[in-house]
C-alpha cells in the first residue's frame, strides 16, 4: 500500500501531494514539530507536519542530492520514497511497508500513462494547470493508499474536468451498468459513426556492437498499440507472423514452411492486456480479445533472433602522438532502398581535453558540442542501402592527466518505417454480432515504427 | 517564501470566498476555491478558511464538492468542532441519487482524521455496504478500516467482520479485493484475514477477472493458504500458471512467490519455476522502464544465490551499456559476477575489464571489486588482470586494487606470491585509508617475501605525524611489529622510534594505547611478542566458517517480491529492526548501543552471570586453549550429544559474545564475522575431571533463533545439562542487552 504520492519540479518544489495514510513521515518528529509552538512557521507546524516532513525529507536527500542516484528505492527514516523521473519532474511514492516494489513502480508508471492520456506531456506547466484534475485522478485511482480503478477509459466516467452541468439521468445509469458489468475495462453503450481502428507496432531495437563489428548483444523490444474507435461490444481477433503459429499452419509441405519461415518471427516472449483471452493464447495461440475504447497497449514482445539492424556503425579512430585524433566513422543503412529513416543522429564521443576539432561530413550537419563533449552528426533523412561518412580531426590539449581517456561508444539515435524484429501484422477481424457492421465496414489503419533504443558501437 | 506571507492570503481568499458576487458567479467561486488547494499544496496554512470552504461543500457542482473535501480532510484534525459542521452536508450526500456523489461523500468522510468521528461515519458505512452501486460498495469496505483506524486498538466489531466476509462474494472484483484489504487491516492483531478452503477457492476462480492491482494483492493474500492434499497443491498450481506470463511484472514475481512457497517441499517444482519464469524477468531487466529493470536485477541476484548457473547463458544480457543509470549497472556487475561459469569467465572478465576504466570512479571500484570476487574462483586470470590495473598508476584503481588482493591473499593463500611482486611500487598511487590500511597490512603479514617492504613501511613512519587517519596509524603498529619478527635488522631502528611518537607524542588515545601496549609486550620478551602476534591467525582448514556456496531456495522464498532483496538482507534487518524499536515507543531506555568505552556487560547481569557457574556442579577451567587443529579433529570424532535452538533477533556484535563466553571460561575456537550469514561459531570449554565441551553456534539466514549443537567426549549428562544452562545463560544474558 502506499502512503502518499507527491510530484516535484527539477528545483525541488511540491507541485502536488497527497497523504493517504497517517504513517509517512516519523511520528516523534511530527510530535516536536507541534510542540514547538511558537516556530515562525505555522504551517509546518500545523497543517501536514507530518506530510511536510516526509516532503522534505525526499527533496534533501535526492533531488537536492550531490551525487547520482544510487537506487529508485530510498530508505530515509525508516519510510521507503519509490520514484521515477519524466524529463524533469520527480514523482515519488512513499511507503512504511514491506511492500512489493515492482508493484509499486508499474503503479507509478500507470499514473504517467494516465496523466499522460489525459493533458499530454508530463511537464511542470502541465502539471500546474491540471492541478486540480490531477487531485481528482489521484482520489479515484488510489483509496486508503491501495490501487483501485486505473483504466482510463474507465475513470472516464468519474473525472469531471468541465463538471459545471450536473450530470444527466443517463449517465447516472450509465455509472451503475459499468461498474456493475462484466468487463471491467470498456463501458457499454459505445457509439461512433465511422468504425476505425489504428494499430501502431513500435519497436526499438537495442544494439551493443564491439568494434570489430561483432554483435555482443542486440534485442528488439516492441508494442503493438491499438486506438479503437469501435461502436458496441466488438470482438477482435489479430494475427501475426508468429513462427509457432505459421509452422502450424503450413504442415502441408516443407518447402512452404522453410518460405514461409523466412519471414515468421521467433518472439521470445510476449505479455499481453488484460482484455486477451490467455487461455485461448495457450491453446491455439490465437489473440482474441474485446478492446477498451480509445488508446491501449495490446501487446508487448521481445525478439532477440534475426533481427534487422538498421544501420552498421564502421568507427576508425587512430592516435596521431599525444595531441591530435584522427575518427573516421561511416553508417550503412541496411534496409530497401524504397524506404527512408529519419531523424538520424550520431554521436561520437571526444575526450575532456579537446580543444578544437575540424569536421567533414558527405552528408548532413554536423557540429562539435564542447559543453557534451561530443561530435553531433545530423542526417535528416537516408534512403536504405546507403553509405555515408564523417571524417574529424580532434585536436588535445596536453595534459599531465595520466588518466587513460575511455573512449565511450558511439550512440546512434534513428526512425525507420519497418519493424526491425520482422514482426508483420497479418489481420485483425473485427465481429460485433449485435450491431449491424461487420468486419469490412472497419476502416483500418497499420503503421510500422522502428527506433533506435540503445544503440551503441564501442570504438 | 509563501510560508511567510500567509496571514494575508488567508485574509484576501477569505474576503472573496464571503463575496456574495463571487459566490454567485460558479466559475469565479470555484477559481477560488482552486487557489486555496494550491496554497495548501504548497505548504501555506489555509486553516483560517474553513468556515467559508464549509459552506462552499453545499453545492452541485462535483468539482467544487471534490476540492473543498480535500480540503476538508486536510484540516479536519486541526479543527474538529468547524469539522461537524460540514458532517451535515456530508451526511445528505450520502444519500444523493447519484452514485458517484454517494461515493465521493462517503470516502471523504472515513477520510476525517478527527476525534469522535466514528460515531457519525457507522451509519452510512453500514448502509454503504449494502448499496446497489459497486462504486460505493469499494469506497465503504475501504471505510471500514478507516474507521478501525480511527478508534486505534479497540475491539473488533464482529457483525462488521461478518458482513465484510460475506462481501467477499460480491460481483464486483474490486469491491472483492478491497473486502481483503480491510479484513487485512482490521483483524491485524489476530493475524490477519482468514483464507480457508472456500475462499481461497473463491478468490482463485475470480482470479482473471480482477485488475493487475487486484491479482497482485490476492496472490500475496493466498500464500497464507495451505492445500489440504498434493492433488490440490498442483490444482492451484495449474490454475495459476498463466499468471506467470501476465504482462505485469508484479503481477509475474507476485505468483512466483506463490509457487515458490506453495511447493516448498517439492524443490523439482521450484526450479521449474523458476525456469519458467527467466523470460518475463529478463525481459523486465532489459526493459526500457528503468526502475523495474532494477527490481528485476536485484530478485535476479537473489536466484542466483541459490541456482548460481541459471543465468549463465545469458550472460551477456547483464552486460553495462553506457548510458544506463549508475544503479543499474551497479547491480549488472554484481550479477555478473555471481553468473560466473567456466564458459564465459573469459568473456565476462574482458567486459568487466572494460568497467575499471570506466569515467565514473564508484562504477569502476564496483567492477575491480567484482573481479575480486570471481578471483576466488579464477583466481591467476583475475590476479593477472588486476595487476595490470595497477600500472595504469590512477589512484582510485589502486586503491581498490589493493583492498582486493588483502581480502584475496586471505581466502585463497596460494596467491600471495603473484601478489607480493605485483605491489611494489603502489605506495605512490594511494592517499586514502582503506588503501593505506590494506597495503600496510599485506606488507606486515607477507613482508618477508617483498624486498623493499620494510623501506616502504619507513616511509610510513617518517610521514606518521602528519597522517590523518588513526586507522592508519594503528595499522602501521601491527604491521610493523609483525614484520620486525621476520626482519628484525632493517625494522628495529624504525620501530623504535614508531613506539615512541605513538607513546609520547600522539593524540589519538586508541593508537597511543596499542603503542603501550607493544612497548609492554616487547619488554616481556620476543617469544611472547611471538605467541600473541602470530598465533590465532585463522587458519584456512577452518574453511568451513566461509559461507557455503549455496542457499536453499526455500531460505528467501518469503522475502521474494517484498522490499528485502532490493535493500539488501542485512539492510533491511537494520530498518525494520528500528521500526520494532519505534513501536515499542520512546519510554524503552536505550541501553542496546555499545558505546565502545561502556561495560560490555551491565553490572546485575554480570553477577547473574558468574553467580551461576558455581550454582551447578559444574567448574570449567580457565585457560584451556584447544589448537584449531585438535578441535576439528575432535568435533569431526564425536556425535551430537545436545541441540537446541534459542530465540535470537537481528544483529549483534560478535566481540561481546566472545568476552561473555570468556567470562564463564568458555573458549572460541573459530567465529564468522560479524553481520555474515549463516554466521557460526565454535567454542570449546573443559570442566575440572577433564570432560570436554565442544560447541556450534549456528545463525541461519532468515531464522530468528540460534541453534547450538553440543559435543562431549564423555557421556555425563548432568554435566552437561549444567553446562548448557551456563551457556544459555550467557547467550540470554548477550540477547537481553542487546534488545
Amino acid at each position: 500500500m502506499i502512503g502518499g504520492l507527491f510530484i516535484y519540479n527539477h528545483k525541488g518544489e511540491v507541485l502536488i501531494s497527497r497523504v493517504y495514510r497517517d504513517d509517512i513521515g516519523s511520528r516523534q518528529a511530527a510530535d516536536s514539530a507541534v510542540s514547538s509552538s511558537s516556530g515562525p512557521f505555522p504551517g509546518e507546524r500545523l497543517g501536514g507536519s507530518m506530510r511536510r516532513n516526509a516532503v522534505d525529507a525526499f527533496r534533501v536527500n535526492v533531488i537536492h542530492a550531490r551525487q547520482q542516484v544510487r537506487s529508485p528505492v530510498t530508505n530515509i527514516a525508516r519510510t521507503s520514497f519509490f520514484h521515477v523521473k519524466r524529463s524533469n519532474i520527480w514523482l515519488a511514492a512513499v511507503t512504511k511497508q514491506n511492500v512489493n516494489a515492482a508493484m509499486v513502480f508499474e503503479f507509478l508508471y500507470k499514473m504517467c500513462d494516465v496523466m499522460a492520456a489525459y493533458f499530454g506531456k508530463i511537464s511542470e506547466e502541465n502539471i500546474k494547470n491540471n492541478f486540480v484534475l490531477i487531485y481528482e485522478l489521484l482520489d479515484e485511482i488510489l483509496d486508503f493508499g491501495y490501487p483501485q480503478n486505473s483504466e482510463t477509459g474507465a475513470l472516464k466516467t468519474f473525472i469531471t474536468q468541465q463538471g459545471i452541468k450536473s450530470q444527466t439521468k443517463e449517465e447516472q445509469s450509465q455509472i451503475t451498468s459499468q461498474v456493475t458489468g462484466q468487463i471491467g475495462w470498456r463501458r457499454e453503450g459505445i457509439k461512433y459513426r465511422r468504425n476505425e481502428l489504428f494499430l501502431d507496432v513500435l519497436e526499438s531495437v537495442n544494439l551493443l556492437m564491439s568494434p570489430q563489428g561483432q554483435v555482443l548483444s542486440a534485442h528488439v523490444s516492441g508494442r503493438v498499440v491499438m486506438k479503437s474507435y469501435l461502436s458496441g461490444m466488438p470482438e477482435c481477433k489479430f494475427g501475426m507472423n508468429d513462427k509457432i503459429v505459421i509452422e502450424k499452419q503450413g504442415k502441408g509441405t516443407a518447402d512452404e514452411t522453410s518460405k514461409s519461415g523466412k519471414q515468421s518471427i521467433a518472439i521470445d516472449d510476449c505479455t499481453f492486456h488484460q482484455c486477451v483471452r490467455l487461455s485461448k493464447f495457450d491453446s491455439e495461440r490465437s489473440i482474441s480479445f474485446i478492446p477498451p475504447d480509445g488508446e491501449f497497449e495490446l501487446m508487448r514482445y521481445r525478439t532477440t533472433k534475426d533481427i534487422i539492424l538498421p544501420f552498421r556503425v564502421i568507427p576508425l579512430v587512430r592516435e596521431v602522438g599525444r595531441t591530435k585524433l584522427e575518427v573516421k566513422v561511416v553508417i550503412k543503412s541496411n534496409f530497401k532502398p524504397s524506404l527512408l529513416a529519419q531523424k538520424i543522429e550520431v554521436r561520437i564521443p571526444t575526450p575532456l581535453n579537446t580543444s578544437g576539432v575540424q569536421v567533414i561530413c558527405m552528408k548532413g550537419k554536423a557540429k562539435y558540442k564542447a559543453s557534451e563533449n561530443a561530435i553531433v552528426w545530423k542526417i535528416k533523412r537516408m534512403a536504405g542501402m546507403k553509405e555515408s561518412q564523417i571524417s574529424a580531426e580532434i585536436e588535445l590539449l596536453p595534459t599531465n592527466d595520466k588518466k587513460k581517456w575511455a573512449r565511450p561508444p558511439i550512440s546512434m539515435n534513428f526512425e525507420v518505417p519497418f519493424a526491425p524484429s520482422g514482426l508483420k501484422v497479418r489481420y485483425l477481424k473485427v465481429f460485433e454480432p449485435k450491431l449491424n457492421y461487420s468486419d469490412h465496414d472497419v476502416i483500418k489503419w497499420v503503421r510500422y515504427i522502428g527506433r533506435s533504443g540503445i544503440y551503441e558501437t564501442r570504438c | 517564501m509563501p510560508y511567510l506571507g500567509s496571514e494575508d492570503v488567508v485574509k484576501e481568499l477569505k474576503k472573496a470566498l464571503c463575496n456574495p458576487h463571487i459566490q454567485a458567479d460558479r466559475l469565479r467561486y470555484r477559481n477560488v476555491i482552486q487557489r486555496v488547494i494550491r496554497y495548501m499544496t504548497q505548504g501555506l496554512d489555509m486553516s483560517g478558511v474553513f468556515m467559508e470552504m464549509v459552506k462552499a461543500s453545499a453545492t452541485v457542482d462535483i468539482v467544487q464538492k471534490k476540492l473543498v473535501y480535500l480540503y476538508m480532510c486536510t484540516y479536519a484534525p486541526l479543527k474538529p468542532d468547524l469539522a461537524l459542521l460540514a458532517i451535515n452536508t456530508l451526511c445528505k450526500d450520502c444519500s444523493d441519487p447519484n452514485p458517484m456523489v454517494r461515493g465521493l461523500a462517503l470516502r471523504s468522510m472515513c477520510s476525517l482524521r478527527m476525534p469522535g468521528v466514528q460515531e457519525y461515519i457507522q451509519q452510512p458505512i453500514l448502509n454503504g455496504l449494502r448499496d446497489k452501486a459497486s462504486y460505493v460498495r469499494r469506497v465503504a469496505v475501504l471505510g471500514c478500516a478507516k474507521m478501525h483506524n480511527l478508534h486505534g486498538d479497540s475491539e473488533v466489531d464482529g457483525a462488521l467482520v461478518n458482513e465484510l466476509y460475506s462481501l467477499l462474494r460480491d460481483q464486483d472484483p474490486i469491491v472483492v479485493v478491497n473486502c481483503l484489504r480491510s479484513l487485512e487491516e482490521i483483524l491485524k492483531q489476530e493475524g490477519g484475514v482468514v483464507i480457508n478452503k472456500p475462499i481461497a477457492h473463491h478468490l482463485l476462480n475470480r482470479m482473471s477477472k480482477l485488475d493487475q492491482w487486484g491479482q497482485a494483492e490476492v496472490l500475496n493474500f493466498l500464500l497464507r493458504y495451505q492445500p489440504r492434499s498434493e492433488e490440490e497443491l498442483f490444482d492451484i498450481l495449474n490454475l495459476l500458471d498463466s499468471f506467470l506470463k501476465s504482462s505485469s511484472p508484479g503481477v509475474v514475481m507476485g505468483a512466483t512467490k506463490l509457487f515458490l512457497i506453495l511447493a516448498k517441499k517439492f524443490p523439482h517444482v521450484q526450479t521449474d519455476v523458476l525456469v519458467r519464469v527467466k523470460g518475463p524477468l529478463l525481459a523486465a531487466c532489459s526493459s526500457e522502464s528503468r526502475e523495474l529493470c532494477f527490481v528485476a536485477l536485484c530478485h535476479v541476484r537473489q536466484i542466483l544465490h541459490s541456482l548460481p548457473g541459471h543465468f549463465s547463458s545469458h550472460y551477456k544480457k547483464f552486460f553495462c551499456s553506457y548510458s544506463e543509470p549508475h544503479y543499474i549497472k551497479l547491480q549488472k556487475v554484481e550479477v555478473l559476477c555471481e553468473l560466473v561459469n567456466d564458459e564465459n569467465v573469459q568473456q565476462v572478465l574482458e567486459e568487466l575489464r572494460g568497467y575499471c576504466t570506466d569515467v565514473s570512479a564508484d562504477f569502476a571500484q564496483a567492477a575491480i571489486f567484482a573481479i575480486g570476487g570471481i578471483a576466488r574462483t579464477y583466481t591467476d586470470q583475475c590476479v593477472q588482470i588486476l595487476t595490470e590495473l595497477l600500472g595504469l598508476r590512477q589512484e582510485h584503481i589502486t586503491t581498490v586494487v589493493v583492498q582486493t588482493f588483502r581480502d584475496l591473499v586471505w581466502l585463497c593463500p596460494q596467491c600471495t606470491e603473484a601478489v607480493c611482486q605485483a605491489l611494489p611500487g603502489c605506495e605512490e598511487n594511494i592517499q586514502d585509508s582503506e588503501g593505506k590500511q590494506a597495503l600496510i597490512w599485506l606488507l606486515g603479514v607477507h613482508g618477508e617475501r617483498i624486498p623493499n617492504a620494510p623501506y616502504v613501511l619507513e616511509d610510513f613512519v617518517e610521514n606518521v605525524k602528519s597522517e590523518t587517519f588513526p586507522a592508519v596509524k594503528m595499522e602501521l603498529l601491527t604491521a610493523l611489529l609483525r614484520l620486525f619478527l621476520s626482519r628484525p635488522a632493517e625494522c628495529q631502528d624504525m620501530l623504535g622510534r614508531l613506539l615512541y611518537y605513538c607513546i609520547e607524542e600522539e593524540k589519538d588515545m586508541a593508537v597511543r594505547d596499542r603503542g603501550l601496549f607493544y612497548y609492554r609486550l616487547l619488554l616481556v620478551g620476543i617469544d611472547e611478542v611471538k605467541r600473541i602476534l602470530c598465533s590465532p591467525k585463522s587458519d584456512p582448514t577452518l574453511g568451513l566458517l566461509e559461507d557455503p556456496a549455496e542457499r536453499p531456495v526455500n531460505s528467501w522464498a518469503s522475502d521474494f517480491n517484498t522490499l528485502v532483496p532490493v535493500y539488501g538482507k542485512a539492510h533491511w534487518a537494520t530498518i525494520s529492526k528500528c521500526q520494532g524499536a519505534e513501536r515499542c515507543g520512546p519510554e524503552l531506555p536505550k541501553t542496546s548501543s555499545f558505546a565502545a568505552s561502556g561495560p560490555l556487560i551491565p553490572e546485575e547481569n554480570k553477577e547473574r552471570v558468574q553467580e551461576l557457574p558455581d550454582s551447578g556442579a559444574l567448574m570449567l577451567v580457565p585457560n584451556r586453549q584447544l589448537t584449531a587443529d585438535y578441535f576439528e579433529k575432535t568435533w569431526l570424532s564425536l556425535k551430537v550429544a545436545h541441540q537446541q535452538v534459542l530465540p535470537w533477533r537481528g544483529e549483534f556484535h560478535p566481540d561481546t559474545l566472545q568476552m561473555a563466553l570468556q567470562v564463564v571460561n568458555i573458549q572460541t575456537i573459530a567465529m564468522s564475522r560479524a553481520g555474515s550469514r549463516p554466521w557460526k561459531a565454535y567454542l570449546s570449554a573443559q570442566d575440572d575431571t577433564g570432560c570436554l565441551f565442544l560447541t556450534e553456534l549456528l545463525l541461519e539466514p532468515g531464522n530468528s533463533e540460534m541453534q547450538i549443537s553440543v559435543k562431549q567426549n564423555e557421556a555425563r549428562t548432568e554435566t552437561l545439562n549444567s553446562f548448557i544452562s551456563v551457556l544459555e545463560t550467557v547467550i540470554g544474558t548477550i540477547e537481553e542487552i542487546k534488545s
